[in-house]
This record gives structure tokens, C-alpha cells and sequence, in this order.
């Protein structure tokens, strides 16, 4: 019998990416959303043809049109991603994966570039809509293509995020939280935009035709924001699923630092206001605190010796790039230095008291749930998801001493668990606290979690290179 | 080359205070099949997973081919083949597609990918189902689909954990045929299974793991002869009435142990080869009426081999290969996932 071999892929695409596209493209979901979009948007220029005489008819269709395209591609496309890589795991397949020429990496971003091209098709397929909709009158021509662009970028950023976070075994982190929070967050960034009075009162496309500086400089922000968490969340499903000998921890913690630097030298030169790049470096921070300070990485030859070929510079560069947890510790009070002293060095800047304690409070509070993770010896690939659960939990905690300590008109008690990192931010808001007092008091549990969680890296590390030697390597 | 297909020497594999693996050595020829043979949990699985360079061992070495699996794990993996134990399909996805899609993964393009696909579909008898969902195929189908996977980079080893778990009669004699021809051809195996009867007719060699240790390593023959040399024959016993009879007969007589109760009767065995015994064995039960209507001596299988030998270790009159001293620097924290959500 003759075999009749598939032609619909050429040779030099991703292996992954066609294995995707062929199982994604014949699924009942992608097929739904399609069909149902091309109907939609079909029946209503249609409607709109009818009562083309309107003046409101061309910014109501771009409206409706972009409503339903978000609809597909910012919730449902990047929901799909949910189980890409669970399904993997949960059927064994993935051992059998990486024993092909295939990385971690490729597997990762092959799934993921075959979401965001099953987005790229449905984008792709609206345009003639838009055109259509052109000669309604009334575009914003930059404005809607920008548009169309940022809402593809945030689909792939959300996309990178849920197949990230599929790799993770806790059922709420890989699925409750992108199912809850992707529709809150997507309604949350269309009420902001729609009622925050961007561009002067006018269309929400003015805000993106990009005539503001201000819009430009926010729009840039946004991206490069989504470049870096999708990389950091697609980089986090590749660490779950690699084999040991695979390093992918040294790159992530290298584009932190890159970036880290760079936004010094960005505040340092061009910012004034120490509370905005408080908040820079914390969106900077979290994705890699959260992935650096719970690594579960065993030390293996493989990795090591990379490492060691470079002699002793090698060596003290493994202290804070190898793949594990202790490293980490390193690394990650290395980037708070780089912070600490880029915030001394900006422009003009007066540091007050609640600004230093928002700032401890802030590197505490991610410090703290790691550190707990580490003390009771949460092993495995679930520290990721216990770490989550900690930082919840201890803002939870902090928000509900306010709401009491406030019914009460009394701060006095917050004071009892000021050493739970968010509390200690909590009582810098409004009066009746001795300033100097929390700065100490925070500055002190700072220095104690510093203390212990540097100590314990310390040991950790020194075992593990024990270990490693005593294997034979 | 090496001269050894598969090395290992002094493997440990701790899981926290589990110890999986325990200073195991062995070594398999080039071309040999070789039966991995253990209880659920002895260790097999892990010792693969090791070879298969999907783990990494507390302490030891292990080689395939010559080539250190620990230190260059990418050049293991182009001379395994790896088939574990279970394993999902994919959803929407033909057998043809499957198989592209991996010889895609392994670095095959054009005209060269068509011609492994086409090969291993041959050999597995794969090309009817060429356009059936791989999801939808039967266990025995699914086990060729993934042997013919493992089997495209035409690699020299093939490690198969439990290929035959799952499978009815049919598919299990099909797949034991694939194994012989894939030996024939050179190819070194490395066979975990259950089925001991049908490892002793396929390998070449056992190994037998128990409680992360090897107990044995030998052909089937030696096994049964190591066994045999423990003392003992066994005999069948049909009765003519209620086989409790015979259970409640064997407990009260010194040198004969009721091994399994059947429905008309049972297995028993007497502890010495002298067939005079066995003939005082048989008097006395016919002395005690019980109503004896067939009594035979029985071919000790491979089962009865291995149970022998378990036992006799538990009851210390077996000696079992002692590993090395080995001092754990720390031991590995276990690898389970402890999710509070």
C-alpha cells in the first residue's frame, strides 16, 4: 500500500510548530471561534450598511469589531494554552519529546507560536473587515492599526503566560487563576482605557495614533513589558519540563540583570521620582525573584562543567547564575544592590521614610514567601505555586489587619505583625505611626530575613557542590 | 566501540530517604536481549529512566554504548530507542502525522524522513493505519506506533519498559515477534515486563531487581537451576472431592509445602529430588484418603524460579550480592510534588 505523505508544512518550520498547528487547527475550539467571529462581524457590516447614513456608524463598527477580536484573542486563544503543556505531562509524552533533538525551549515556543499563529490567522482574517469598514468614513487609520497591533501583542503576552504556567502542577495556578484573572484583567484594561480620559476626552483610538509623546512613551512601556514578562513566563514552563542537563536559569538571570541595569541607567538619567522606579524595579523583580528564589534544580555534571571550563571566573559567576535556589539568593540580593544604589544616584530625588519602607517592604515581600518555602523544605516543581500562595496569603493578611486596626482607630496592633512584609507597607498609609519607628522596625525584620536566607544559601550551595563532587563529576 | 551495549557499575538512586536504586552493576553485550524482571517499585522503571538519560543517579556510573550518560546525555539519546511503560496519544493527529512529526524531531527532512517513515511503517505493520487518529487505535496498535516512534533513528539500543502491560494475546505474540526480529537484526534490548514466561523465551539474559538490588543476572536456565539447587520438586495434585483437603493434608506434613490451591486440587512441593519419596509422598496421601486421581511431576517455570528465590532471600538462605559501602553526602530531598494548592 502506498503511503501518502502529508506536503501542508515545509521542512524548515519548527517540528512543533507543525505538529501544533496540525492538532490546533482541526480543533473544535479554534474552528468555533473562527467560524463564529467571520458570522459576527459579517452580519454586522451588514447591519451597518443598511444605516450607513449615520454618522456614529464607522467608530460603532471599528468598536463591535474590535470587541469581538479581543473576545477571541485576548481570552479565548490565549485559554487554549491552558492544558499545552499539562497534556503533555499528564500523557508521558514529554520524556519521549526531549529525547528527539527537540530542547525544552523549542517544545515550549513551538506551542506557544502555534497559538499566537492560530491569532495571527484570525487577525489576519478581520482586516478585510476593517477595510470594509474604512469607507463608513470617520477612521482613525493609525489609531485602530496600532490598536489591532497592541491587542495582538497582548494575546501572544497572555498566551506565553498561560502555556507557561500549564507546565505547573498546581491546578489553580495553571488554570483557575488564567481563567479568573485573564477575563477580570481584560475587562479591568478596557475600563481603564475607555473611562481614564486618555486623549483629551476624545476616541480611544486617538490615545493610540501615537501624537503624544506621553502615548508613545507608554506604548513602548507596555511592550517591552510584555516582551519580557512573556519570555519570563514561557521560560518558566521550559525549566518545569527540562531535563536536569538543561540550563535555562543562567539566560533568564542574565536578561533580569540586563534589564535591571538598564532601567538604572534609564531612572538614573532620565527619572526623578523614586516612587515610579520603586514600582519599575518591582515589575522588573517579581517574575524573576518568584522563579530564582524557588528553583529546584539539581546540580549536574553538564551545567556545571560550562561553568567551570572559564577557571575561577566561572566559578564565581556559578555562584549566582547556577540553576538553583541558593544561587538565587545571590543573584537576587545582587539585583536589589543594583537597584539599591541606582535609587541613591537619580536626579533631584528625595528619599523619605515611607518611600525606604515601601521599598524593604517591597523586596521583603518577596523574599518572605521564598524564604518560608526554603524553612519548610517545599521541594519539587510545586515551589513555584507554594511561593504564589504565601505572597497571597501574607497580602490577604496584611489587608485584613488594616481593615480591623482601622474599625478599631488603632494601628497599635498592626505593630504585633509589622514582620509580616505587606503589614509593615500598610501602616505607612495615613498617620498615628511612629515613622522612624517603622523604618526601623522594617529595616530590622529586612536585615534578619537577609541574615537567615543568605546563611541557608550558603549551605545549600556548599552541599550541593559537595554532592556534585562526591558523584564523581 | 565499547564492548558492552549497556554498563552500569554502582548505581544509586535515592529518592529522600526511598532508596530506588542500590549499587546495581551489570553489563549487556552488544546484541543481546536482556529481561529486566522485579516487583512494582523494585527499581526497574528508575534504572531505565537513568539509561534512558531522563534521570540522573545519586552516585554511579552508567554507559550505553561507551558513552557516559550522566556526562553527555545528548549522545545517548541518539543511540536509544525509548518506549515507557504508559504514554498518551495525540488528540487530532494522524499515525502518519505522529510519525513525521517525531522523525521531524529527530532532524529527518525530505526525501530521507519519508523513507524512515516508510521503513518503520513496514516493519510494524503501520501503513493500514496510516490515516487513522493515533488516539483512537487499540493498546496493541498504539505499542507498535510506539515502537516504530523508537525506532526511527535507527537507534542500537532500545530500552522498552513493560511493552507488553495492557496487551491481549494477539497483539503480545506480535510484539514479541517485532522483538525477535529487531534482535536478529543486532539490535541490543533492554525489556522490562511481568510475564517472565514469555522474557525467558525472548532474552537472552534476566536480570532480576528486588528492592533496588540485582538478585540474579543469568539466562532463564541458570535461574531455574539456582532454584532447583534450593531443593525441591513440584508435583500436581488433582483430587476426586474438596481441594481443601489438600491445603489442610499439607500443613500437618514435614517435607512438602502447598504452593498454590487450585480448584480440583493443587501445586505442592516436596523438598528432595528422591523419587522414592515422592512415591512415600503420594502412599501417605492416599493413607490419609485423600481421593487422589492424578499426581505429576510438574516443570518448574520461571514464575516458581523467581518466587523461590524472593523467598529464600527474605528467609535469609540466600545470599544477596552486597553493593558497595555507600555514604550518602545529603540525601537528595524526594522529587515528589508537595502542592499546598
Amino acid at each position: 500500500m502506498k503511503i501518502s505523505f502529508p506536503q501542508d508544512f515545509p521542512d524548515r518550520l519548527s517540528p512543533m510548530l507543525v505538529k501544533e498547528l496540525r492538532q490546533g487547527l482541526r480543533t473544535r475550539s479554534f474552528i468555533g471561534v473562527f467560524l463564529t467571529l467571520q458570522i459576527v462581524l459579517g452580519i454586522i457590516l451588514l447591519g451597518a450598511g443598511s444605516a450607513a447614513t449615520s454618522d456614529q456608524a464607522g467608530s460603532t463598527i471599528s468598536n463591535i469589531i474590535f470587541i469581538f477580536f479581543s473576545i477571541a484573542v485576548i481570552i479565548i486563544q490565549p485559554m487554549r494554552g491552558m492544558t499545552a503543556l499539562s497534556s503533555e505531562i499528564k500523557g508521558n509524552t514529554i520524556d519521549m519529546m526531549v529525547l528527539t533533538r527537540l530542547s525544552a525551549w523549542r517544545i515550549v515556543a513551538g506551542k506557544w507560536s502555534a497559538l499566537v499563529s492560530q491569532s495571527a490567522l484570525i487577525l489576519v482574517t478581520i482586516i478585510p473587515y476593517l477595510i470594509l469598514r474604512y469607507f463608513f468614513g470617520g477612521m482613525n487609520l493609525i489609531g485602530e492599526v496600532v490598536m489591532l497591533i497592541l491587542i495582538f501583542i497582548s494575546s501572544a503576552t497572555l498566551t506565553a503566560i498561560t502555556v507557561g504556567l500549564s507546565a505547573s502542577p498546581s491546578v489553580i495556578l495553571r488554570s483557575i487563576l488564567p481563567m479568573v484573572g485573564i477575563p477580570l484583567g481584560a475587562y479591568a484594561a478596557l475600563m481603564m482605557i475607555l473611562f481614564s480620559g486618555m486623549g483629551g476626552g476624545g476616541s480611544v483610538f486617538d490615545f493610540f495614533s501615537l501624537e503624544s509623546t506621553e502615548s508613545k512613551i507608554a506604548i513602548s512601556l507596555y511592550i517591552t513589558a510584555c516582551l519580557y514578562y512573556g519570555f519570563f513566563l514561557l521560560s518558566i514552563g521550559t525549566s518545569l519540563i527540562a531535563p536536569h542537563a538543561e540550563n535555562y536559569s543562567t539566560l533568564r538571570r542574565v536578561v533580569a540583570c540586563f534589564v535591571t541595569i538598564a532601567a538604572a541607567a534609564i531612572g538614573i538619567i532620565y527619572c526623578d521620582d523614586v516612587d515610579v522606579m520603586l514600582v519599575v524595579y518591582y515589575l522588573i523583580f517579581a517574575p524573576i525573584f518568584t522563579i530564582s528564589l524557588t528553583e529546584f534544580g539539581t546540580l549536574v555534571p553538564p551545567v556545571v562543567q560550562k561553568f567551570n571550563r572559564y577557571g575561577i571566573l566561572g566559578r564565581f559567576l556559578g555562584i549566582f547564575l547556577l540553576p538553583t535556589w541558593a544561587t538565587g539568593v545571590f543573584f537576587c540580593y545582587l539585583l536589589t544592590c543594583i537597584a539599591g544604589i541606582s535609587l541613591f544616584l537619580v536626579r533631584d530625588s528625595y528619599i523619605n521614610n515611607d518611600s525606604i519602607v515601601v521599598g524593604m517592604g517591597l523586596l521583603s515581600g518577596m523574599v518572605f514567601p521564598a524564604l518560608l518555602v526554603n524553612l519548610f523544605k517545599m521541594y519539587g516543581p510545586s515551589r513555584v505555586s507554594n511561593y504564589i500562595l504565601f505572597s497571597v496569603a501574607s497580602g490577604i493578611i496584611a489587608l485584613t489587619l488594616m481593615g480591623i486596626a482601622e474599625s478599631l482607630s488603632s494601628k497599635g496592633l498592626l505593630w504585633l505583625f509589622v514582620w509580616i512584609p505587606p503589614v509593615s507597607m500598610t501602616m505607612t498609609d495615613g498617620g498615628g505611626i511612629n515613622d522612624d519607628a517603622l523604618l526601623v522596625a522594617t529595616a530590622f525584620f529586612n536585615m534578619l530575613y537577609f541574615a537567615i536566607f543568605i546563611c541557608m544559601a550558603a549551605r545549600n550551595y556548599r552541599r550541593s557542590i559537595r554532592e556534585l563532587n562526591h558523584s564523581g563529576s | 566501540m565499547s564492548d558492552s551495549a549497556i554498563r552500569v557499575h554502582n548505581l544509586y538512586r535515592f529518592f529522600g530517604p526511598l532508596q530506588a536504586v542500590n549499587g546495581i552493576s551489570f553489563e549487556i553485550p552488544h546484541g543481546s536481549v536482556c529481561g529486566f524482571v522485579g516487583a512494582n517499585g523494585a527499581g526497574k522503571t528508575t534504572t531505565m529512566r537513568i539509561l534512558a538519560s531522563l534521570d540522573y543517579p545519586t552516585m554511579g556510573h552508567a554507559e550505553i554504548c561507551g558513552i557516559n550518560v550522566i556526562h553527555h546525555p545528548a549522545e545517548v539519546r541518539r543511540l536509544i530507542g525509548w518506549m515507557p511503560d504508559h504514554f498518551g496519544n495525540y488528540d487530532n493527529m494522524t499515525v502518519l502525522e505522529y510519525l513525521d512529526f517525531y522523525a521531524r524531531a529527530l532532524g529527518y527532512k525530505g526525501k530521507e524522513r519519508r523513507q524512515r517513515i516508510e521503513e518503520v511503517m513496514d516493519f510494524t505493520d503501520l501503513v493500514p493505519l496510516a490515516d487513522r487518529f493515533s488516539n483512537k487505535l487499540s493498546k496493541g496498535m498504539t505499542q507498535r506506533l510506539c515502537l516504530g516512534r523508537s525506532l526511527l533513528h535507527d537507534p542500537q539500543v532500545l530500552i522498552m519498559d513493560e511493552p507488553a502491560a495492557g496487551l491481549d494475546p494477539k497483539a503480545r505474540v506480535e510484539l514479541k515477534h517485532l522483538i525477535r526480529v529487531l534482535a536478529k537484526e543486532g539490535k541490543t534490548i533492554f525489556i522490562s515486563s511481568h510475564i517472565l514466561s514469555e522474557l525467558g523465551e525472548m532474552c537472552d539474559t534476566l536480570l532480576f531487581l528486588n528492592n533496588g538490588r540485582i538478585v540474579h543476572h543469568g539466562d532463564s536456565e541458570s535461574l531455574k537451576r539456582s532454584s532447583d539447587s534450593l531443593g525441591g520438586v513440584l508435583y500436581d495434585v488433582q483430587l476426586d472431592g474438596d481441594p481443601q483437603a489438600l491445603s489442610d493434608w499439607a500443613i500437618l506434613q514435614p517435607n512438602v509445602e502447598l504452593l498454590e490451591s487450585r480448584k480440583t486440587g493443587g501445586r505442592i512441593r516436596i523438598d528432595t529430588e528422591d523419587p522414592g519419596k515422592a512415591a512415600d509422598v503420594l502412599s501417605r496421601m492416599v493413607k490419609d484418603n485423600l481421593r487422589v486421581i492424578d499426581f505429576h511431576r510438574e516443570q518448574r517455570n520461571l514464575e516458581d524460579a523467581f518466587i523461590d528465590m524472593l523467598s529464600n532471600i527474605e528467609n535469609g538462605n540466600q545470599a544477596v550480592p552486597t553493593p558497595p559501602p555507600f555514604h550518602p553526602p545529603i540525601p537528595r530531598p524526594a522529587e515528589e510534588p508537595e502542592a499546598l494548592i
